[in-house]
């Protein structure tokens, strides 16, 4: 597996400065979280704060559910970056980079990268909302990098996950079906908007393993400034690097041109 | 490596399972010298965008083997794709980006170094400089083509195919492309390989040309050697009422008689010398439409294959045709 960096840098920044040029892609990506805070996050917000602080340990309900929503957002990046391949497929754009000497794999590396970093511009944003909302931070430097590792790996194991199973698709519906498909279950059946300690066992089996959970806890902790457990970011990091080797291997066989 | 630009060797390409699925190539070969452009002719479906593909690396082969600028496009696909360039049926560009910037992503893909000079030239050459920071989005199609062409001479290719390059152009901007086509290969030297549905296009472009139809390589040659291979004049006839074949067959200088009824269309020696014994063959006033054709591709394809070029398709060339304006437009 030789990397060929001109080619891997030419893409990459295509992805990112392509994300720049469309602004309903831009606003859509900003926006659909911070409605995520302004209207889920603001359900429990008559609740009286001690009964917060039991059911979730956060005296507000948005510190509590930010960790939460910006891993879940992860899964959206994901099918963005599909859509973007197929978008390419279709318009005849991967016949043009594949004729030149850019291996399919590349291209796949270069999207699932490109996608992920996509994804980090929520992270300011949400940031700055949760601050108007109310939230206050108090994170170390390293606190802040980690988080933004935490959800970059995240990022880089969803859109790999994306991109393996729409390899072959060059349908536009495929990649919101697949979406639904995933999103829903990965979401409920997570750490990501309620504690996992009320659910049934089939649910906290799941929850258990499920990397949006590492994420959303990882994540809390630095917010709450509770101890982090950092066995979650290596594990969120083989869930990365597994998926990225997959997808890589997918995409250099099966890899549709058009 | 090999003197020649392409080698192809007795490639066949199936789509699907090889005893169910769809034979676009079928035992091709063809030797195409460096420094020419060579054109392969054929309607719709007949092969010629698989033979690309096949040669660009971007569909596998299913038996046999191609070389181009001298390596094998299976067993070292990257090194042949860093000697080829390519302008596809469709314009196809990164809409979001400048022209330079298309440039700046050609140039990353092909791994150049110390390309900015070139890409200014080429910008200068076709024209562009005054818009090279504009998005290609705003361009005209002809400056997109001239965009794609210049992304296709990046690199320096010994090889550029240019897939129906016309496709779907209106005559002024088709005018255009056909003296850019003869300029660049002037100027540049290189191969072009290009493929094109539009006798009047290979006539015009073309040192050799071959001609295909259903995946085979039915003749090959200079235009003037295909066009000697047809020794007859072809006359059109659409009479008033029934006839018999036997009695145009009867018409000194009549060599062959195809249709029946009321359509005609007579293989003979020479327009001039038959058509007055058909006249008297025939009663003037009996004939509804009459043309003759003088030895052109058009009746080459006709004579070798009974049919005339993009007869079969009509269709599928609109659904192409459309298809392109749309990506054009976008």
């Amino acid at each position: 597996m030789k990397l060929q960096w001109s080619p891997f840098w030419g893409l990459y920044s295509r992805e990112i400065l392509r994300t720049f040029r469309n602004p309903f892609v831009l606003l859509i990506t900003i926006v659909q979280p911070f409605m995520w805070l302004a209207f889920f996050g603001s359900s429990f917000s008559l609740l009286p704060a001690s009964e917060l602080e039991t059911l979730f340990g956060a005296s507000n309900y948005i510190q509590f559910l930010l960790p939460g929503v910006l891993s879940t957002s992860m899964l959206t990046v994901g099918m963005f970056g599909s859509m973007s391949t197929i978008q390419d497929k279709r318009f005849g754009f991967m016949k043009r980079i594949l004729i030149t000497p850019t291996s399919k794999g590349l291209v796949f590396v270069t999207k699932a990268l490109g996608s992920a970093t996509r994804g980090l511009v929520q992270f300011p944003v949400m940031i700055a909302a949760a601050i108007a909302f109310g939230v206050s931070f108090h994170l170390s430097p390293l606190d802040w990098f980690a988080w933004i590792v935490t959800l970059m790996l995240l990022a880089i194991g969803f859109c790999s996950l994306f991109l393996a199973i729409t390899a072959r698709s060059t349908d536009w519906q495929t990649p919101g079906v697949v979406s639904n498909f995933i999103t829903m279950p990965l979401m409920f059946a997570s750490a990501a908007l309620f504690g996992s300690s009320h659910f049934p066992t089939w649910m906290q089996d799941i929850s258990n393993v499920n990397p949006i959970t590492f994420s959303a806890l990882l994540g809390r902790s630095f917010v709450l400034g509770t101890a982090p457990n950092w066995a979650y970011l290596g594990y969120l990091g083989l869930f990365a690097g597994t998926m990225l080797t997959i997808g890589y291997f997918v995409s250099s066989r099966w890899l549709a041109v058009e | 490596m090999t003197e020649a630009a392409i080698v192809v060797n007795n490639l066949t390409k199936i789509y699907g399972s090889p005893e169910r699925g769809v034979k676009a190539l079928d035992h091709v070969n063809l030797t195409i010298p460096k420094g020419m452009v060579f054109g392969l002719l054929g309607p719709n479906g007949a092969g010629k965008t698989t033979l690309i593909k096949v040669l660009t690396g971007i569909t596998d082969i299913t038996e046999g083997h191609g070389l181009v600028a001298g390596f094998d496009i299976q067993l070292q696909p990257m090194e042949a794709k860093a000697r080829i360039g390519w302008v596809a049926a469709e314009v196809i560009l990164d809409d979001d980006f400048t022209a330079r910037e298309n440039l700046w992503l050609q140039a990353k893909l092909q791994s150049l170094t110390g390309w900015e000079e070139r890409a200014e030239q080429l910008l200068e050459y076709f024209s562009l400089k005054d818009r090279a920071d504009d998005k290609v989005s705003h361009f005209s199609t002809g400056m997109r083509k001239k965009l794609e062409i210049a992304l296709a001479l990046l690199h320096q290719p010994s090889v550029i195919f240019m897939d129906e390059p016309t496709i779907g152009l209106d005559v002024s901007t088709r005018r255009m492309l056909w003296d850019i086509v003869t300029q660049v290969h002037k100027e540049f030297g290189v191969t072009v390989l290009l493929t094109t549905h539009y006798i009047e296009e290979a006539d015009a472009l073309c040192e050799r040309i071959a001609i295909i139809d259903r995946g085979r390589i039915l003749a090959e040659g200079t235009p003037s050697e295909l066009k000697a291979r047809v020794k007859a004049d072809i006359v059109q006839l659409e009479t008033a009422e029934a006839l018999d074949s036997g009695a145009l067959a009867a018409v000194p200088g009549v060599q062959e008689v195809r249709g029946q009824g009321d359509g005609w269309t007579l293989r003979v020696t020479s327009s001039e010398e038959v058509l007055p014994r058909l006249f008297a063959a025939i009663h003037p006033d009996r004939i509804r439409r009459i043309s003759v054709e003088k030895p052109s591709l058009e009746t080459v394809f006709l004579e070798i294959t009974g049919r005339r070029i993009g007869e079969d398709e009509p269709i599928r060339d609109v659904r192409k045709f459309y298809a392109q304006m749309q990506r054009a437009r976008r």
